[in-house]
């Protein structure tokens, strides 16, 4: 049994990408929650494919692509951030427009440069089994950086989200924290997609914080959990990936939409059976005026 | 019970998070006594280097067959079988660019085998696509003199591993080398078979042209104008393409096995050339297709295109 | 008397907000002024402009023209020391109950305004918000998910929270839309505790009735001020039909404002169609 555990962390490579998606994990999960909470699905989405033009302007200033990618993600955040500013424009519709006006770019400066060696795509996105030291640090580091933001800037951060009438009212430079949330969210994306993979980012945003949201009824907590079924979710994945021979991102991806389903089936309050089952016991147990 | 949680949770996130950061790192341990494991990347590598390694060695694949070298994923399993191997043969020259990080990263100590190791780039002419620094075409196999060298660098590089097949590996190399030879010989007379004016090649990708220069075709264009297949197509160049094809009268387009047709048909559409499908250039086929070893399916290839331009 | 050294005087001069960059103009040319501790209601049809008044007021929309003034000084230009405690008591609507919070932390949220960049809730902060929980009588609910409330509650943790603000000003929009008639009376009971504070209040409503007995002055508006002053003085027919038009009819004596459908601002889900009934 125990060997089962220990033989794929034999590996170098296997530990690496073990502490590679457990860090990503745990990053996009927390991050993931004001996804999640704010409705922006699909912004991790938008916002991997978003850097194409900056890892293309990379390329042919050839500056470092990684650089290029954080510099894209943030002018796309911050670009978002402008569109809704007063609610000129639903948040959705501004990730959607930009999301298909810098991937076009994207793919438009490719098509410029052609060469064999512009494999962008794969340089782009990772393979968590390719992870070497270097990548680790920077993951830790930028990581620690966006979690600690978000420790720091808790209660801003959540009046923000829940109620940004209130946070004006209470003199809150409002758009500047929209702008924090956003910039936090592509330093996640963008780190976490360099190691791991799009696929993995995008799902990893959003799927642990919306199991964690079935699961909790308060944020802090709803983060700690998610960030947990994230790490949990990127070790079983790894698992199963190294003993079923499958893809490992999609491994990971799999193993959280299988905690979300379990969630949605049996969570206390918001689940499935609970609801069917327990609506009579909800009842005798509501608040009372 | 508010406080509580909101520290914990926030001591919990950024301490956890910084401790699997810093976790120890262990190279695995090899067993000394397993027999020779050697791999190649893609299968026409594997079956030179089988030809080469003979019944010394049984040479791998990474990559299943048929399958397109830039949507390849591996799979833990695949890592492992790379770092746990004596060898490991790539065609080289940025053919599997993507893969560098991977390689990199892998662990192990096996010896890279780089088979195009030696051979300089076909010239990328002027209206071909490049950009100064990488205009290499590694697509180098597609001549079978040039496989004469991947041969060669095979042996060398089972030798370094293996030095007491030292012997086995040169006459094997030496024999296949000559099977290269006959080949090289039959694609040239089967050549003479299509009339010199209608020696033209346009192909989805640019696959062709090691063939192209080796057997006197002229390359009109190609779909996608990068040697990768994962570019798209900008509208102008299908609109030169298809001036040139009908400039030049060129009468087929060839498309490669398990790729999509439908810009080719397109094309056929505008021009009237054909579009033959079904090429192999970077995969094998299975063992009961048409192409199951380099040397089959470079003929194959040849009699597609005979068939086609004759 | 919590603000006896800070009276909070509001004062509105030719205020004007459009939006669309000026193709809609919400308000023109308000002016208005309101002494410390005095009740006025906001009454008007829908899309007259009053949720936008109480946005300009709290610095939400942008001014177009005019300037506001609280303790004679322009809305923006307070010191941070004497930090200006406007509270803004929202339409429910506005916010997502299904966020992950409980009663005490929306609550608390009335006090981070004050708490300063990385600080956590002192021991202060959380008795201002027992006390602002006792005030509204939620203090059973402190740990509820808001998900889990009633309307009424929801309401009651709203008002818990402008409490908690300590405010010199209170802006509430429509407190006693789709609300039982015990959150109803517990609201008019707190805006009579906050009068006694010293608190000045500005509340929209539709209830013409409530606004006659329960308020000192009355603001009818509908883009413009129609008028201002004590409910007897601006409860006037002509008054009420400058401001809702067509929509105020005369039955036996009695006039019947029919507000329903006017104006582009929808009601909130649940509200009772408001055919409010006024004393001619």
């Amino acid at each position: 049994m125990m060997e089962i555990l220990t033989q794929p962390l034999m590996y170098g490579f296997m530990q690496r990408g073990m502490l590679a998606s457990v860090m990503v994990g745990i990053l996009c999960a927390v991050v993931g929650c004001y996804v999640v909470l704010r409705g922006m699905a699909y912004l991790g989405d938008a916002m991997s494919h978003a850097i194409l033009p900056g890892v293309a302007v990379a390329y042919i200033l050839k500056g470092e692509i990684l650089i290029g990618a954080l510099i894209a993600a943030i002018v796309v955040a911050l670009g978002i951030g402008f569109f809704t500013r007063r609610g000129t424009i639903k948040e959705d519709t501004a990730i959607g427009i930009l999301f298909a006006a810098t991937l076009s770019l994207g793919v438009a400066l490719i098509s410029t440069i052609k060469t064999y060696a512009l494999d962008l795509t794969h340089i782009l996105f990772g393979n968590v089994l390719g992870v070497s030291d270097t990548d680790l640090i920077l993951i830790a580091v930028l990581g620690a950086v966006v979690l600690l933001t978000i420790v720091l800037l808790y209660k801003e951060l959540l009046v923000v989200s829940f109620d940004p009438v209130l946070a004006a009212t209470l003199r809150l430079p409002v758009e500047r924290l929209k702008n924090v949330l956003l910039i936090l969210i592509a330093l996640a994306v963008v780190v976490s997609m360099q190691t791991v993979g799009v696929g993995l980012v995008a799902a990893m945003l959003v799927t642990p914080a919306a199991t964690a949201y079935l699961l909790t009824r308060r944020l802090p907590a709803m983060m700690v959990v998610s960030a947990a079924l994230g790490a949990l979710a990127s070790i079983i994945g790894l698992y199963l990936s190294f003993y079923l021979n499958i893809v490992s991102g999609a491994a990971v991806v799999l193993t959280a939409t299988i905690f979300f389903f379990i969630a949605y089936l049996f969570a206390p309050q918001r689940g499935l059976i609970w609801n069917v089952l327990g609506r009579r016991n909800a009842v005798a147990s509501a608040p009372a005026e | 019970m508010f406080r509580l949680t909101m520290r914990w949770g926030a001591v919990v996130l950024v301490i956890g998070f910084l401790v699997s950061a810093c976790a120890p790192s262990e190279e695995p341990i090899k067993n000394a006594a397993s027999p020779i494991r050697v791999i190649a990347i893609e299968s026409f590598l594997a079956d030179i280097a089988q030809n080469v390694a003979g019944e010394r060695i049984q040479i791998e694949t990474l990559m299943p067959i048929g399958m397109d070298p830039h949507s390849f994923e591996p799979t833990p399993q695949d890592v492992r079988k790379i770092a746990s191997s004596d060898g490991l043969i790539v065609n080289g020259a940025g053919f599997e660019l993507f893969l560098n990080r991977l390689l990199e990263n892998a662990g192990g100590n096996y010896q890279l085998i780089e088979a195009s190791k030696g051979l300089t780039s076909r010239a990328v002419k002027s209206n071909e696509p490049h950009d100064e620094e990488n205009s290499n075409d590694p697509h180098f196999w597609m001549d079978p003199t040039n496989a004469m060298q991947y041969a060669k660098n095979i042996r060398d590089g089972l030798t370094r591993i293996d030095p007491a097949g030292a012997a086995i590996y040169k006459a094997n190399a030496d024999a296949y080398i000559v099977k290269l030879n006959a080949l090289d010989q039959r694609i040239r007379q089967q050549v003479i078979a299509i009339p010199k004016a209608d020696r033209k090649l346009v192909t989805d990708h640019d696959t062709l042209g090691y063939f192209a220069d080796r057997y006197g075709f002229e390359t009109v264009g190609m779909i996608v104008p990068s040697f990768s297949s994962v570019d798209s197509t900008p509208a102008k160049g299908l609109a030169e393409l298809i001036d040139a094809i009908k400039a030049t009268k060129t009468k087929a387009v060839f498309v490669e096995a398990n790729a999509n047709p439908q810009l080719a048909d397109q094309i056929a559409q505008e021009t009237g050339a054909r579009v033959f499908t079904g090429l192999y250039t970077h995969s094998l086929s299975e063992p009961n297709g048409p192409a199951p070893t380099y040397i089959q399916m470079l003929e194959y290839d040849t009699q597609k295109i005979v068939e086609a331009l004759k | 008397m919590l603000y006896s050294n800070s009276p909070a005087h509001l004062e509105i001069r030719n205020l004007s907000v459009s939006y669309n960059n000026g193709a809609r103009r919400a308000l023109e040319n308000i002016s208005f002024s309101v002494p410390q501790g005095m009740r006025v209601a906001v009454v008007g049809p829908n899309g007259a402009g009053k949720s936008t008044l109480f946005k300009a007021l709290v610095g939400l929309v942008p001014i177009e023209r005019g300037e506001i003034f609280i303790h004679d000084a322009a809305l923006g230009a307070h010191k941070e020391s004497e930090r200006l405690r406007v509270a803004y008591v929202p339409q429910r609507k506005e916010v997502d109950w299904r966020f992950p919070v409980s009663v005490n932390d929306v609550v608390m949220m009335g006090r981070y305004g004050a708490l300063g960049w990385f600080k956590r809730p002192t021991k202060r902060d959380r008795e201002a918000v027992q006390r602002a929980l006792v005030e509204m009588n939620i203090s059973n609910l402190a740990n509820y998910p808001i998900g889990e409330l009633s309307g009424g509650q929801q309401q009651r943790v709203f008002l818990a929270r402008a409490l908690a603000q300590e405010p010199h000003i209170l802006l509430m929009d429509e407190p006693f839309t789709g609300v039982d008639a015990t959150t109803q009376e517990a609201t008019l009971e707190l805006l009579n505790q906050l009068k006694a504070q010293g608190v000045t209040l500005i509340v929209s409503t539709h209830d013409l009735n409530l606004a006659a007995a329960r308020f000192d002055r009355v603001l009818l508006l509908n883009h413009s001020v129609i008028a201002y002053g004590a409910p007897a003085q601006v409860f006037t027919t002509e008054n009420l039909i400058r401001a809702f038009g067509t929509h105020a009819m005369f039955v036996e004596g009695t006039m019947i404002v029919d507000d329903c459908c006017a104006g582009d601002a929808p009601h909130t889900l649940g509200e009772s169609p408001a055919l409010e009934l006024i004393e001619r």
